[in-house]
């Protein structure tokens, strides 16, 4: 094992790399390009044995991996923001083709105003897309993800597409330790691709997609649905097995920290739980019992998980790094509280959204301290409360 | 082996059932590319004509006796591209890598797409076939429609009348990406089409080869349903669809027209055309006979 000094982006790129993919296709955005440069980098040293595409855009990256898929490949790509919206056509279609093709973002706000720096509200806002996503919270997550990753969506009992998401620049750009996998331990993990059906093979000859009518697109929606509840079950059995073979286990759907007979807690996703973590060690210190709840996955949303997880909790808030344009909060928020819906939890706790880290802001210490200071007030009522933005603001009106 | 041999003794790879419309160019330029390319092909079509009239099928039924893919409308030169990178890495390079794409999937929407796969010199036959308009959507107009066209986005009326510019010349500027192999082709000379197509795939293993198929559309031109060979021959000998071929470097006129016929007389075969006023006719002339002159340069 070899233990290394890197950013986020060539995690994501070292982690593809051990997965042995055949094909690989992008285009360069802000915060991901250096992903496939470190991986042109590698293919041009001569240490990796994979074709690269240097295609002329993400529309394009997404659709040459659907054809390589097709014919039986295994196939990377990495996107931000813009790019993503750009391949959203051939990105919808990857997942309802069951292609398992796996893709990094590096979280990146959405124009406009014109920002390049992070939030997640380009990977939230396609998450009604078919692909499984998760959230990470550093640099080696990102890289046994994207092993992980490849376990999961090439599963024949998946095959789902895959993002592994993460906050550009707070992770794509951070330099962090990261634990290097010895290769031959991530092949005996990750056996070669095998494809199933939808094929472009001469020897195998089928119309992959002819013109379908309702009754039997419906059943390839339930077929995909059924897919997405099978991975809730197969994301904690590859989470063991990783920890089996590598050593290092993510609590699967969600992580609970420090939630054992917590009466306060915070809901967190990506790279704000290291920080969210530090804030629950200092209120725990204070007296306060608070805990902390990962969310990893948001498709397959982990409903029952949370509804555990949060189960006798008095006071809780929900942080998102995007919002839901129709609901004046954010999407791990309304998503989280459907998941309630109807549980004691919804009736014996008081919750609401908090919004913050937009455009690259930072969602600091301090923000998350007044934030728990603000949930702990909150104990002794019941419902939803109004939505809180974490902005310069927010501390003066906690004081 | 003889044109005709092979059009006579290769099995017909397309369903004798597909639902073009009665008198289809584009019929007879799919079914006579896939008798010449043979089972072990991959082909993808995108949404249009081709796809909608049974080739890519219904439900699990479907118009070919190859692997098919429907491609999404912008995409057919990526999605390929993924395509044929794997059969390469595979080591199967016999594949023949066919893509099938209208005028507005290469020329207009597609265009980003079929510009980047040929300029990477992507191993695979792209064929153009060229209806000039959106004909399976209700005959919308596209950059490859011809000056003064009435289409259902460019109609008849008392302020403007058909398509006021000329068309995009696609296989120039796939010529100017310098690919393997690029030819105009026409369904009224189908020696010249059969030769074009057996090029072109040999090109498609050394890299990015490109064929633009004329293929007028009698439902959306307005002419009769036994008139599509006619109207292809007047295309051609109108300067309007010269037929040439572009290989390495050397640009070569395959079907000579010393004596031309005005755009006019062409235009008299099809409702597509009436009412063209004479001012719009004389532009057409003159941008037809740039471009001839252009090509009589080009193929000195």
């Amino acid at each position: 094992m070899k233990a290394l000094a890197i950013t986020g982006n060539i995690s994501a790129a070292l982690g593809c790399s051990l997965a042995r993919p055949d094909l690989i296709a992008a285009y360069p955005i802000t915060p991901q390009s250096s992903v496939v440069e470190h991986l042109a980098l590698l293919i041009a040293e001569g240490k990796l044995d994979s074709r690269i595409v240097h295609v002329e855009s993400e529309h394009s990256a997404m659709s040459v991996l659907s054809g390589a898929s097709l014919a039986g490949g295994r196939t990377f790509t990495a996107t931000s923001s813009q790019g993503l919206a750009l391949m959203y056509e051939p990105y919808f279609r990857v997942s309802t083709l069951r292609l398992p093709v796996i893709m990094p973002i590096a979280c990146r706000e959405m124009t406009s105003p014109s920002s390049i720096w992070c939030g997640q509200q380009d990977a939230m806002s396609v998450r009604e897309a078919g692909w499984i996503q998760v959230y990470v919270e550093n640099n080696q997550e990102i890289l046994d993800m994207v092993i992980q990753g490849y376990k999961l969506a090439e599963d024949p009992d998946i095959l789902l597409p895959m993002n592994i998401c993460y906050d550009g620049f707070y992770l794509s750009h951070l330099v962090e330790r990261v634990e290097l996998p010895e290769q031959s331990q991530v092949d005996s993990f990750l056996p070669p691709f095998k494809q199933y059906d939808a094929k472009l093979d001469p020897d195998d000859p089928m119309a992959v997609d002819p013109l379908t009518e309702g009754s039997i697109l419906m059943q390839y929606r339930m077929s995909h649905l059924a897919a997405m509840k099978r991975a809730l079950t197969r994301v904690e059995e590859i989470d063991r097995e990783y920890a089996q073979v590598f050593g290092r286990s993510y609590g699967g759907l969600v992580e609970g920290y420090r939630m054992e007979d917590a009466e306060i807690a915070l809901v967190t996703i990506g790279s704000m739980t290291g920080t969210a973590r530090e804030a629950i060690d200092q209120a725990r210190s204070n007296g306060v019992r608070a805990g902390l709840v990962k969310v990893r996955f948001m498709r397959p949303f982990p409903a029952e998980a949370l509804r555990n997880i949060l189960a006798g909790v008095k006071a809780w808030a929900v942080v998102d790094r995007s919002v839901s344009f129709g609901w004046n909060c954010g999407p791990l928020f309304v998503e989280t509280e459907a998941a309630i819906c109807g549980s004691d939890l919804a009736r014996n706790s008081s919750y609401f959204s908090a919004i913050g880290g937009l455009g690259g802001t930072d969602i600091t210490l301090d923000l998350l301290l007044g934030l728990l200071k603000k949930v702990t007030g909150n104990k002794r009522q019941n419902g939803k409360m109004e939505t809180v933005w974490l902005d310069e603001n927010f501390l003066g009106r906690v004081e | 082996m003889n044109y005709l041999d092979v059009l006579s003794t290769k099995p017909d790879m397309l369903s004798p059932g597909i639902s073009t419309c009665g008198g289809c160019a584009m019929e007879i330029a799919l079914r006579r590319v896939l008798q010449i390319a043979g089972p072990n092909t991959v082909f993808s079509i995108p949404p249009g004509c081709a796809a909608g009239a049974g080739t890519m099928g219904w439900n699990f039924t479907n118009g070919v006796r190859i692997p098919v893919h429907i491609s999404l409308l912008p995409n057919m030169g990526s999605m390929m591209t993924g395509v044929s990178q794997m059969y390469q890495r595979r080591g199967r390079e016999e594949v023949n890598i066919i893509a099938f794409a209208g005028d507005g999937a290469s020329a207009d929407c597609g265009f980003q797409a079929l510009s980047g796969a040929a300029e990477r010199g992507e191993r695979m036959l792209y064929i153009c076939y060229d209806n000039e308009g959106y004909m399976n959507t209700g005959f919308q107009r596209s950059s490859t429609t011809t000056m003064g066209s009435l289409t259902s986005t460019t109609p008849a009326g008392s302020v403007t009348h058909g398509k006021a510019q000329a068309q995009k010349q696609l296989a120039f500027i796939m010529a100017m990406h310098r690919v393997e192999y690029v030819a105009t082709l026409s369904p009224a000379y189908m020696k010249d089409f059969v030769d074009k197509v057996e090029k072109g795939l040999a090109a498609s293993k050394r890299g990015f080869a490109f064929l633009h198929v004329y293929t007028p559309c009698p439902t959306g031109w307005h002419f009769a349903q036994d008139m599509a060979i006619q109207v292809a021959r007047a295309g051609v000998k109108a300067n309007i669809t010269p037929l040439f071929e572009v290989e390495g470097g050397v640009w070569r006129q395959t079907v000579k027209n010393s004596r031309p016929i005005p755009v006019a007389e062409y235009a008299k075969l099809m409702k597509k055309y009436e009412g063209i006023d004479e001012e719009t006719l004389a532009r057409w002339q003159k941008s037809v006979d740039a471009d001839a002159d252009t090509l009589a340069r080009l193929t000195k």
